[in-house]
């Protein structure tokens, strides 16, 4: 992206697509070229640890899988343009500019990585076994520069000892002017010692050297307690002094201890955990965009609308708009295109174009008749395997009626040929023997649907990838391109036309919790011009929110708040409903019927998705005295005093914070995520009332995470001080002749240290009830500790396993009211993915059940892992096909036999094994 | 355990006459000895056929499937938690069940007392608390009770119910140590080709009857695998492959929900000890997932669910 | 004559195992040409059905590989698969198959090389055990 001009609805882009010199349209990915190329040049994927050829990909998963030739490396030997039979290089390629015409734009243009080279003490640039996260990634990656074995540049010997240096380009104001925290490193740290340890084949020695563990995403801690008591990764608290080279590429960390002393520790090699920045590119390009950055160059976004840019239409998620981990970028991600919807909603639905496609035929009654299409792939099969030989012997096989070969199977004349065949010959079944289904079967089950015949009709038998690419013997190789075409054809001559069929999709949503996340994801859902009801179980909207006083970024939540109670009041697509509860939820995905209760009145509520935001609740301790004192607090009580300024707090002396109660303790192995910046928060208001309070934080880490830590930095300056402890010695609270006293061990003193606060805070846990019976309605789960558990922790962070039902705010886990906000509005994005659908279509193949072999054992309802099969009146179970997705754990779960897997089922794959 | 025929009878009139449940299901003394037959009393008058001693080995969970009316269930350990696994898997309702808990002290081996008296007819045989009598043809020996228990009581671990509404007497005494699987580790320590050759043995006489299958509580599929014709790929002949593929699934099928009530062996014609498979797969189990079958209504069989961190030293 | 050449059936998952079969072909890896691949949705679906059905059929060795615990495309198929393998597994070599016939491993879409690994110790031990002996539907007349 060049440039852009317009405005918010009618944006003009200009962007450049750079040559690739092969043209992707023709290229196959067959990697023949690479094969020939005499070009040695340095791997950049790999980060500069292993070499490549001048026309390369940049890893065998890359999408598009075509070739690149990089021009700067070429020799212009024009081999490649001889080996290739499908004739994609294109020489003379050139760059090509285009305008194109947008109505709103996300920047996910992501972050880069400090280059620690101006490190000079950690010698980076200069020893080759002092490695950045980054390079350690590739070096521990299957596809990696030594294939996912651990090794060490220097002498590619395996390491036995590894340190991780935390805090490299972040946390740092005296190398670099990174100050905020990167908020991944120290989870991807663990990670990586983790998984090294699995690749080591020697007891590797891991180490990992930080200041804070800052572990405060979901299911972090406990990984990190599993790191270290179970697979001994040994955590180091410590500051790094230097990294010098020793004998045979080892290298001696030299660190300060937490007591002050100066130790040192050898090892075979150092990964520095270096953390995110904005790259001078993206600066520029902001600048030309005119967006605002914020002090630390990341987009400037507000917490009440945490995916959007200073210019109208412009949006952005991911690391650009502040560091952060996968699931983060994903869930902000969601809520950009949320964003988008509510922006472009006027405009929804009228670029799209249908297809025509022939009514197919039906071939019911008809024998199987079989037409088998050998490809050639160039040479890439061609050449190991005797291609006519496997035509003809295919032509002896049961049920065959039609047999070809040729050159490139894919190729758009060939679709043609196909066709023709399938028509002429009134082939009811299709066999290509190439490449793999993976990436080719969408596209002959095309030529199939043009043909007439119902796409599922097709089978591949996978004899380049699987066959000639890996077997260098011509002989054993035609061999077995038999067997895997004989296997084919058994399955094929099985196979049935199936069915997709179509689900209508109610409009409305309901969304169940009336806090910050479900109000965002409420105003999100009615601003694409959707139907919501949202349903509280309380008098009043807001949640928790309504007892905070400041966000991290420092505004009012009360403004916050009042201006998203107004919207949702406001707006007509929002029927919220009071002091209401879900009393029963019928149905599945884009067909929910629920009855909600209010004041003993029901109602039935039809909707298509449901939204799940029903908060949490902040932990009431029984431990530090609290409830016996009134001078202790929980930082909600604290709040409170905030929001109504009481007086009292500019009589405070001395005032004393105590981190992780309740959180990070074996009863609730996880992190709150949000007292830290909490407690410095108010450690800050605290000063500023009365800049001579003494103000003391205990805590355990400090987990001020991504540009939190600017606050952790401003408390510092401001004097407040930060006492650590231990789990095993926590301070103690007593009272004495009326003073309130908390006696904690100093660790940089080794001593004890008594304060006498007027106020004692704790910064209690945020706990979840742990709704089981809403759990029930939507038939999803919940972890140990109460919270909703998501589809995928990475990769889906807002969906359920259940489809159609979403998850935000803090029902998912402990977060910050940006945050909320941002997992609310992906929420609603993720539902509108369904609504904007009107009609889910349903693939044929799922599993099915026969009544009349059902025993009723239940074993299928209870291992789908999407809810898809249930009793129905008759007492048997009747799979949905809406939400079955058909992997088939039931089909052999099921020890009746009751149950089929279309495509997949026991008849056919019984015939591959019989003709093995 | 002939003393708890008349707490049986008091319990069995008591539900009839108070209209609690429609029947009543236990044993009545057989026609031929050592063979009580499963009985179902349906009206007080029918109370004083109801019997118990150390010949009720059927299974009376077997019973019991898709059963619409209310039915009290005289029960022994192994009963109840083969009706915990009716129970689980849906095959009955509990609210529907009164189960007349046994402590159970032991089945007696029919077919080893016969062998004992091989050739003689026996007429009687009766118990006492320690000992079995033996009576007829002239005959009248007293056998120790431990002597003539079938094998899978020798090594019970649950004599007493799992789950009932009454209880007939005190619950009998668990045995401390019993190692269960003391024939299952001998067989463990052979060589492969010796555990096919010992287990071709044991299954050649197999003339598939499904006498086995049809015994079991468990099999209540409405078509066996073994009947399935589409694909018809276990043959139904009495080649050794069949026959061992055949047993196989059948102890397959049976993972984590076996009770080791010894029904399979009991009723096959030719002495078939089929059990060296299910309690493989119990041992196993036991040993992997530290799961016992039908011991609990709140869980499913260990196949049914899964702990993240399972045991994969066997996956590369 | 050639030496005997063992048939080995893989059932692979489609989103993993499948995917590392064909990306070590796109590496060009090199591995013994004795398996043959039948495609399944998920490790999930594989019925133990299938492993006698392929020994009753004349496979010399099993092996099933799909996505690393936590990976599987349909979340929780695998595990619910690793206890069935494992009773599978045992059961099996209780009844006197080798141990050396049944096999099974997680292998990611990008695992190329493992999935080579993985193949050549299958058909390295599967070799070294030679013929299958019993379970077949037809048994040689030696016996
Ligand atoms: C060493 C390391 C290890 C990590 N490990 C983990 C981990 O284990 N788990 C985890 O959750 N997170 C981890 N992270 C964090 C994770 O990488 C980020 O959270 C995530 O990748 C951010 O995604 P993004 O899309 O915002 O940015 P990026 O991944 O940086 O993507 C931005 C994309 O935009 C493109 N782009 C930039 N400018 C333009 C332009 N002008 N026009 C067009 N395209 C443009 C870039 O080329 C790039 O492809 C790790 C980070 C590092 C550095
Ligand atoms: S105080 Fe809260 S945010 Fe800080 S480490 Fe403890 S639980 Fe996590
Ligand atoms: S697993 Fe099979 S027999 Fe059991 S309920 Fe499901 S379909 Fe019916
Ligand atoms: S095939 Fe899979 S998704 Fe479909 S019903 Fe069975 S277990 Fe559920
Ligand atoms: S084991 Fe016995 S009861 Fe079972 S089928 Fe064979 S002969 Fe019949
Ligand atoms: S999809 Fe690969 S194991 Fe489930």
């Amino acid at each position: 992206m060049e440039s852009v001009s317009g405005e918010a609805g009618n944006f003009q882009v200009e962007v450049v697509n750079h040559p690739r010199y092969i043209d992707p349209d023709k290229c196959t990915g067959c990697g023949v070229c690479k094969q020939h190329c005499p070009v040695d040049a340095i791997d950049e994927f790999n980060q500069g640890l292993c070499r490549r050829t001048a026309t390369y990909i940049q890893y065998a998963q890359a999408v598009p899988l075509s070739y690149t030739i990089d021009r700067d490396a070429c020799i212009g030997c024009g081999l490649c343009e001889k080996v290739c039979l499908a004739q994609a290089p294109l020489y003379d390629d050139h760059e090509n500019r285009q305008t194109v015409e947008v109505g709103a734009i996300v920047l996910a243009l992501g972050n880069e990585v400090f280059r620690p080279d101006e490190l000079a003490a950690y010698n980076y640039d200069t020893h080759p076994n002092v490695v950045t996260s980054l390079e350690f990634e590739r070096i521990l990656s299957a596809s990696g520069p030594y294939q996912g074995h651990l090794l060490r540049p220097y002498d590619l010997q395996e390491p036995k000892k590894i340190a991780w240096i935390q805090c490299v380009g972040s946390r740092d104001v005296h190398h670099c002017s990174n100050s905020y925290c990167s908020a991944v490193c120290c989870m991807y740290a663990i990670k990586e010692a983790v998984i090294a340890k699995s690749h080591s084949h020697s007891g590797l020695d891991t180490a990992i050297f930080y200041m804070d563990m800052r572990t405060m995403g979901k299911d972090f801690e406990r990984y990190y307690r599993r790191a270290r008591d179970e697979y001994g990764v040994r955590f180091v608290r410590c500051r790094v002094h230097s990294i010098e080279p020793v004998d045979d590429g080892n290298l001696s960390i030299s660190y300060l201890a937490e007591d002050g002393g100066i130790e040192e520790e050898t090892f075979d090699m150092v990964v520095l955990s270096v953390g995110f920045q904005t790259s001078k590119k993206v600066r520029e390009l902001a600048g030309k965009l005119q967006i605002e950055l914020g002090p630390h160059d990341f987009a400037r976004t507000s917490s009440l609308a945490p995916v959007t840019t200073s210019r109208p239409g412009v949006f952005v998620c991911g690391a650009f708009q502040g560091p952060k981990d996968i699931p983060q970028s994903v869930m902000e991600a969601s809520a950009a295109a949320s964003a988008v919807g509510t922006v472009l909603s006027e405009v929804r639905g009228t670029m799209t174009k249908s297809r025509e496609v022939p009514q197919p035929r039906d071939i019911s009654g008809e024998p199987p008749r079989v037409g088998v299409f050998v490809c050639h792939c160039g040479i890439n099969i061609g050449g190991i395997v005797d291609v006519p030989a496997v035509r003809d012997y295919a032509r002896s096989l049961p049920y065959v009626e039609y047999v070809a070969d040729n050159l490139y199977t894919c190729s758009q004349d060939t679709q043609l040929l196909i066709k023709e065949a399938i028509e002429k010959h009134r082939l009811n079944r299709v066999v290509v023997a190439a490449c793999t289904p993976r990436t080719h079967e969408p596209l002959f089950q095309e030529t199939l649907i043009d043909a007439g015949l119902n796409k599922y009709l097709f089978e591949m038998a996978n004899i380049r990838n699987q066959d000639s690419w890996v077997h260098d013997d011509p002989e054993e190789a035609t061999e077995k391109a038999k067997d895997l075409v004989r296997m084919a054809v058994a399955k094929a001559a099985l196979l049935e036309p199936l069915r997709d069929s179509e689900i209508e999709v109610k409009e409305g949503a309901l969304v169940i919790g009336g806090g910050i996340a479900g109000m965002s994801a409420a105003l999100s859902l009615a601003d694409s011009g959707y139907h919501v009801d949202l349903i509280e179980k309380e008098g009043e909207l807001g949640g928790n929110a309504r007892k905070l006083h400041l966000t991290w970024k420092g505004e009012n939540v009360r403004e916050i708040l009042e201006k998203m109670i107004r919207d949702v009041e406001n707006n007509p697509s929002i029927t919220v409903h009071l002091n209401t509860e879900l009393k029963n939820v019928d149905g599945f995905m884009g067909n929910f019927t629920s009855v909600i209760e209010n004041d003993g009145k029901e109602e039935t509520i039809e909707h298509g998705v449901a939204v799940v935001a029903t908060g949490a609740g902040e932990l009431k301790p029984d431990e530090y005295m609290y409830g016996k004192d009134s001078r202790v607090l929980t930082h909600l009580e604290l709040d409170q005093k905030f929001l109504q300024d009481d007086p009292e707090l500019e009589k405070i002396n001395c005032a004393v914070f105590i981190q992780c109660v309740g959180s990070r303790e074996s009863e609730r192995p996880y992190c709150s995520r949000v007292c830290c910046t909490h407690s410095v928060q108010s450690a800050l208001e605290i000063k500023k009332r009365n800049p001579d309070a003494s103000v003391f934080i205990l805590y355990r880490d400090m987990r001020t995470y991504g540009e939190r830590e600017d606050l952790y930095h401003e408390a510092r300056a401001a004097g407040v001080i930060f006492i650590r402890y231990d789990v095993e010695n926590k301070p103690t609270v007593s009272v004495k002749n009326g003073k309130l006293q908390v006696e904690v061990i100093d660790h940089v003193l080794g001593k004890p240290v008594m304060l006498e606060p007027d106020l004692l805070t704790l910064a209690t846990a945020i706990v979840s009830p742990g709704d089981e019976k809403l759990a029930q309605f939507f038939k999803v789960a919940l972890n140990e500790d109460g919270f909703f558990v998501e589809a995928h922790a990475k990769l889906r962070p807002v969906d359920f396993a259940t489809d159609g039902v979403y998850l935000c705010g803090l029902a998912h886990y402990p977060k910050s009211i940006d945050e909320s906000i941002a997992q609310g509005q992906a929420a609603a994005a993720r539902a509108m993915t369904l609504l904007a659908r009107k009609k889910v279509e349903v693939s044929g193949m799922v599993a099915t059940v026969n009544p009349f072999l059902c025993s009723s054992c239940g074993v299928c309802v209870a291992v789908c892992p999407f809810n898809a099969p249930s009793f129905n009146d008759r007492g048997v179970s009747e799979i949905n096909p809406a939400l079955c997705k058909g992997c088939g754990l039931c089909v052999a779960s099921c020890r009746s036999g009751a149950i089929s897997l279309k495509g997949f089922d026991e008849p056919q794959i019984f015939a591959m094994i019989e003709s093995l | 355990m002939k003393e708890y025929i008349p707490k049986i009878r008091e319990i069995a009139r008591k539900l009839l006459e108070e209209e609690k449940v429609d029947a009543v299901l236990g044993f009545r003394k057989g026609t031929i000895p050592m063979m009580n037959e499963p009985f179902m009393a349906r009206s007080a008058s029918d109370v004083d056929l109801l019997y118990w001693d150390s010949n009720c080995g059927i299974n009376l969970a077997n019973y019991l499937h898709k059963r619409k009316e209310k039915i009290a269930v005289v029960a022994k350990g192994c009963d109840t938690r083969n009706i915990v696994n009716h129970i689980v898997e849906n095959q009955v309702k509990r609210d529907q069940l009164y189960i007349i808990g046994i402590p159970c002290r032991g089945m007696i081996d029919r077919r080893q007392i016969l062998a004992m008296f091989e050739g003689r007819e026996i007429e009687e045989v009766d118990e006492d608390a320690e000992n079995v009598i033996i009576k007829g043809d002239g005959l009248s020996e007293t056998i120790p009770r431990v002597e003539v228990l079938q094998e899978n009581c020798s090594i019970c671990i649950h004599h007493n119910p799992v789950i009932y509404d009454e209880m007939v007497d005190e619950p009998v005494e668990e045995p401390d140590h019993v190692d269960r699987y003391d024939d299952i580790k001998a067989i463990e320590e052979m060589d492969p080709e010796e555990r096919y050759q010992y287990f071709r043995d044991i299954f050649s006489p197999c003339i598939r009857c499904y006498a086995c299958r049809n015994s079991c509580p468990l099999c209540y599929c409405p078509t066996c695998f073994v009947d399935e014709s589409r694909p018809q790929w276990v043959g139904k002949s009495i080649d050794i492959t069949d026959v061992m593929t055949f047993h196989f699934l059948r102890a397959f099928h049976c993972a984590g929900r076996c009770t080791d009530c010894g029904s399979c062996e009991r009723a096959c014609p030719v002495g078939i000890p089929m059990r060296l498979l299910t309690k493989k797969l119990e041992k196993d189990i036991r040993e992997l997932y530290g799961y016992e079958a039908g011991m609990s209504l709140d869980e499913r069989p260990p196949l049914d669910t899964y702990r993240p961190d399972d045991p994969e030293f066997f996956i590369k | 004559m050639k030496d005997w050449e063992p048939k080995i059936v893989a059932f692979l998952c489609n989103w993993c195992s499948y995917g590392a079969a064909d990306l070590a072909g796109v590496s060009r890896f090199q591995y013994p040409p004795y398996i043959r691949v039948i495609r399944i949705p998920c490790t999930g679906r594989l019925n133990p059905k299938f492993v006698l059905a392929a020994f009753r059929h004349g496979a010399d060795g099993v092996w099933i590989s799909g996505c690393h615990p936590g990976d599987c495309h349909y979340l929780e198929g695998n595990y619910y698969a690793r206890r069935r393998f494992a009773l599978l597994k045992s059961l099996l070599e209780y009844m006197g198959i080798e141990p050396e016939r049944i096999h099974f491993s997680w292998v990611s879409s990008a695992e190329a090389g493992k999935f080579v690994e993985v193949v050549s110790e299958v058909t390295e031990t599967v070799k070294k055990v030679g013929p299958l002996k019993y379970f077949m539907k037809k048994r040689p007349e030696v016996e």
